[in-house]
């Protein structure tokens, strides 16, 4: 066995390295994150997944690495160091050990400090305004979402998952957000009545429609595709079944829905005024039916 | 100056149930009043827990209507919550701190025993208070423990449910305060001489801690829901929307919110640190680590509760994530002074050491995810999915019920002069074991594919059928653990060995090792001198006792 | 008692270097989400309730501190804080610990009552509130009476 002194300084060594290399790791060689992936279907997206995947993949790593030490740690203890049977003797009562307590404070300082600076840094991108191109108020309501194309000024209005039977949604009576692809978007959210939460699962982002607050998601649709929505912030009875789509298409696909709504006369915005909660700023009360 | 004489061969006249029941309910003496909160809080876990089950049973396959509507499955969750967190698991600090805390510091009693009568009574009445909603027309509140306005207003929720959620949580509230004060006065003025502050137990320091996180958080949680009441019932309008009331209560809330969970782990973490020395036959390593790292653990978590708004858009996202990613460090070094406490020791596996382990190996995971969801780069797609769900039941769960089984099992011949079967104990330990892991590790992947929480059903479509189905299993095997428990207690209280010697596991290092099993009406007879964190093992082993740290090395046996 | 003092001096300390740092985590990134009408120092756009719960802890603590400061001071060196005391050296006796009492019970029944009314009806709380009030007051006053009574 060694000796203390030099048990010590190989640890410490050793942790010192771990530290290095870590924080030097590209993505590809430290690849996806074992036995947690992110849905596969998340994959280039949107302009953010790809950062968020590297985090998630990397943060994965350097944790099971401390998880491997911790559980390696606890587990050689109680195997080796386990009271044999008809043992007797009293170990020796150590009571600390400077060296080794500022070593396992001072490394996950370090660790988190470095963690801390790869999600600032991929936190101000994810929220800072993209200067858009296409802009859709997302109004949240109790149980669904209405969506307005404000640049082209028309809208649609969704209504709860319905019942198949009493196992299955139809799944097309729900509402669909088109975005175009390789375009900056924003949405901007909304609610009439109480908080809901606009997460589409793919995008791997949500963001909540708060009453009486305004909130922005910046981002670029990167991928064609059908993406899964769902509410994310319990509003009352029908909260699962808050569900909508989220396609993304071509520019010319995107230009055809829009004017399928046209045509289907819903032209207009549909104002905050029809809320259920009266006490929201800029509410008249008595609603009135405005055209 | 009430002292009596007790010694072991005074006959116990035997009394008539009208008797017993007076004697409860006018007692001040703070084991009774402990062991009060240790029977009323595990009658709320079994109901929390059977909450749970029908919870477990609807999720199992897509589509199912086990509960009658969505509105009932609503009210499942948030009674489950509440009933958890703040019927179940604040009281049990509380009962392990009025059991042991006095004891242990050498005291006859807390420093105001009629208070401490007055906060369980108001726990009592005040929980009751909460769940009568369910014996309501319109059922319990649905709105989530967390009551986010606007949906927790009368305008969303009418119903008395809602309002006796609100008023009961207030009265219990007040209680835990009231037993906050009472802890901290203890702990400063009734140490016995040579208690000084740092040769005080783990588990002392840890509800000194603690209880200061009590007054800290809980006067935010009395005025929020009086508040709310008050828009519920009196027509105020201090959540209105246009007054930015959402973002308000959601401060005001976690501000209590997130303290309240460490004042759940924290005392729990204080019953480990007690456990494993003595199974280690070695000191707590690092001491005086350990205490600074426990009020470090205590400060930040008054400064991190935005950490639950991440996607709200409105909160400091760089201060938040930055305090909650600072909490690990002082975290990770309690865990690797547990380790260390093995280290080099000589680890023997009774009953309460296989809970403190289970605990160990369950926490670290948690602590891991924790580490993840403190990142809002990566919380924005994990909130309020599964996966925040598998990770606080994982520190949660791993804190509390497993230090809870683990201290129940180690301090049982302290409280009823009678040791629990050990054979019972292990087959429910690792019954309980699996029955956690099975039900709550699939839940990450589930969270992470996109299951939300909160949510009565899902879609064929989704892909969550089958790790529904397995957490479901997990969950029936979970609470079949406790049959073997609960029969346990029963054979022990039947013809379970009286205990005749102080420490029946041999190796106790705090005072309550060194009086009698079971305590003694007013604690002691007899107070062994203190001359270090470990009075009782210094007086029953000699051979080791010293002032100052050595580093002898042992004798292979 | 010292070392109490201290424990609280370090809260209310690290509650005040917290509060004026949050509230000026907005020089580091622009907060986005806080309204324009809102408070602010100047350009500064200022979160005011999480500014103000973490400045009322750092007073909250300073109070408590000060407190046990002067008791500290008051009191002397007493036997709990000295390493070497003896357990003879405490006081012999500690002072009157109720053997039992039914005032809490009643109390605790009584204000619930209260705070039930506050959810069920006024009716309740003209019958909970004077019950409340006796018990409190018997609460108070239980050990000042009978043959306590000055």
């Amino acid at each position: 066995m060694l000796s203390k002194r030099a048990l010590r300084v190989a640890i410490a060594t050793a942790a010192a390295t771990t530290t290095l290399f870590l924080t030097g790791c590209t993505q590809e060689e430290l690849s996806s994150a074992i036995l947690m992936p992110l849905p596969a279907s998340s994959i280039g997206v949107t302009n953010h997944t790809d950062s968020i995947t590297n985090l998630w993949n990397i943060s994965w790593a350097v944790l099971w690495g401390v998880g491997a030490i911790s559980w390696g740690l606890m587990f050689w203890a109680i195997i080796v160091y386990r009271r044999r049977k008809g043992d007797t003797h009293l170990p020796a009562q150590m009571r600390y050990n400077n060296p080794i307590e500022v070593m396992f404070t001072v490394v996950p300082l370090i660790l988190v400090i470095g963690f801390f600076a790869f999600t600032a840094r991929d936190m101000k991108v994810i929220e800072t305004p993209n200067n858009p191109e296409v802009t859709v108020q997302v109004i949240g309501k109790q149980w669904s979402w209405d969506f307005n194309y404000t640049n082209e000024n028309v809208y649609e209005s969704g209504i709860q998952a319905q019942y198949n039977n009493t196992k299955t949604f139809d799944e097309s009576t729900l509402p669909t957000l088109y975005l175009p692809v390789n375009k900056r978007v924003e949405l901007i959210l909304n609610s009439r009545d109480v908080d809901h939460s606009f997460w589409v699962i793919q995008f791997l982002y949500k963001k909540d429609t708060l009453p009486g607050k305004t909130n922005h998601e910046y981002f670029t649709p990167t991928k064609i595709g059908d993406y899964r929505g769902k509410c994310a912030e319990l509003c009352g009875e029908f909260h699962s079944m808050m569900l909508f789509n989220v396609k993304v298409v071509s520019q010319a696909d995107y230009e055809k829905h829009i004017a399928d709504l046209k045509a289907a006369g819903q032209v207009g915005q549909l104002s905050l005024d029809a809320s259920r909660n009266q006490n929201l700023p800029g509410v008249v009360a008595p609603v009135e039916n405005k055209g | 100056m009430a002292t009596a004489t007790i010694s072991p061969s005074t006959p116990v006249v035997p009394r008539d149930k009208g008797r017993i029941l007076v004697d409860w309910l006018t007692t001040t003496d703070h084991k009774k009043i402990g062991y009060l909160y240790l029977i009323t809080s595990f009658i709320y876990f079994l109901i929390g827990g059977v909450m749970a089950l029908m919870i477990r049973a609807q999720l199992t396959m897509p589509g199912l209507e086990i509960v009658g509507s969505k509105e009932q499955y609503n009210q499942l969750f948030t009674m489950h919550g509440t009933i958890m967190l703040l019927m179940f698991a604040t009281p049990l600090f509380a009962a392990f701190a009025n059991i042991l805390m006095p004891v242990q510091i050498g005291a006859p009693d807390v420093a105001f025993p009629r208070l401490n009568a007055i906060a369980y009574w108001f726990y009592f009445f005040g929980s009751l208070i909460a769940v009568a909603g369910f014996f309501t027309p319109q059922g319990a509140a649905s709105f989530g423990w967390f009551a986010y306005v606007p949906l927790s207003t009368s305008t969303f929720s009418p119903g008395i449910g809602g309002d006796l959620w609100v008023f009961g949580l207030a009265l219990s509230g007040f209680g835990t305060i009231m037993g906050g004060v009472n802890f901290i006065t203890t702990i400063l003025t009734l140490r016995a001489p040579g208690m000084t502050m740092f040769r005080m137990p783990v588990f002392v320091w840890n509800t000194l801690v603690t209880s200061i996180l009590v007054i800290m958080c809980f006067p935010p949680l009395a005025a929020a829901l009086f508040a709310l009441g008050a828009d519920r019932k009196f027509g105020s309008h201090i959540f209105d929307p246009a007054n930015g009331g959402a973002m308000l209560w959601q401060h005001l809330f976690w501000f209590f919110g997130h303290p309240e969970v460490y004042i759940l782990a924290l005392p729990f973490f204080g019953i480990i640190s007690e456990i494993m020395p003595v199974f280690s036959r070695k000191p707590i390593f690092g001491y005086k680590t350990l205490i600074y790292a426990t009020i470090a653990i205590a400060a930040l978590s008054m400064t991190v509760w935005a950490h639950h708004m991440y996607v709200t858009g409105q909160v400091l996202l760089p201060f938040f994530a930055f305090t909650t990613m600072l909490i690990a460090v002082p975290t990770g070094v309690k865990v690797f002074n547990w380790i260390g406490t093995m280290w080099r020791g000589s680890v023997s596996f009774e009953t309460p050491m296989l809970w403190s382990l289970g605990f160990l190996t369950t926490f670290i995971f948690g602590g891991l995810t924790g580490v993840i969801l403190s990142s809002p780069t990566l919380d924005f797609s994990l909130s309020d999915s599964y996966f925040v769900v598998a990770h606080f039941h994982y520190v949660i769960f791993g804190t509390v019920v497993f230090a809870m089984f683990a201290g129940i099992f180690f301090w049982y011949p302290k409280m009823t002069g009678k040791m629990l079967n050990e054979r019972l104990g292990k087959i429910q330990f690792w019954l309980l074991f699996v029955g956690f892991h099975g039900t709550f590790l699939v839940q990450h992947w589930l969270g992470v594919e996109g299951m939300a929480r909160r949510y009565a059903t899902y879609l064929p479509g989704d892909g969550f059928t089958f790790l529904n189905e397995v957490s479901t299993v997990g969950s029936v095997i979970l609470a079949l653990s406790f049959l073997p428990f609960l029969w346990n207690v029963y054979i022990t209280h039947r013809k379970g060995v009286k205990v005749t010697v102080n420490d029946p596991w041999g190796y106790g290092r705090s005072l309550e090792w060194a009086t009698a099993s079971p305590f003694p009406r007013h604690n002691f007879t007899s107070i062994p001198v203190i001359r270090s964190e470990a009075p009782a093992f210094d007086l029953n082993h000699p051979e080791a006792s010293d002032s100052v740290a050595t580093k002898k090395t042992a004798k292979k046996a | 008692m010292r070392t109490n003092a201290r424990l609280f001096w370090l809260l209310a300390v690290f509650y005040l270097l917290a509060a004026v740092g949050y509230a000026t985590v907005g020089l580091w990134e622009p907060y986005r989400g806080l309204s324009d009408e809102g408070p602010s120092l100047g350009n500064l756009k200022v979160e005011i309730i999480g500014t103000a719960a973490i400045l009322m802890l750092s007073i909250m603590s300073a109070f408590i501190a000060f407190y046990l400061g002067k008791t500290h001071r008051t009191q002397g060196p007493v036997p709990e804080d000295n390493p070497q005391a003896k357990i003879s050296d405490g006081d012999s006796e500690i002072g009157f610990f109720n053997p039992w009492s039914w005032w809490p019970f009643f109390l605790g029944l009584f204000g619930a009552c209260v705070f039930l009314s506050l959810a069920v009806g006024w009716w309740l709380f003209f019958i909970g509130f004077p019950l409340a009030i006796v018990a409190l007051v018997g609460f108070v006053f239980e050990n000042s009476r009978g043959q306590h009574a000055h």
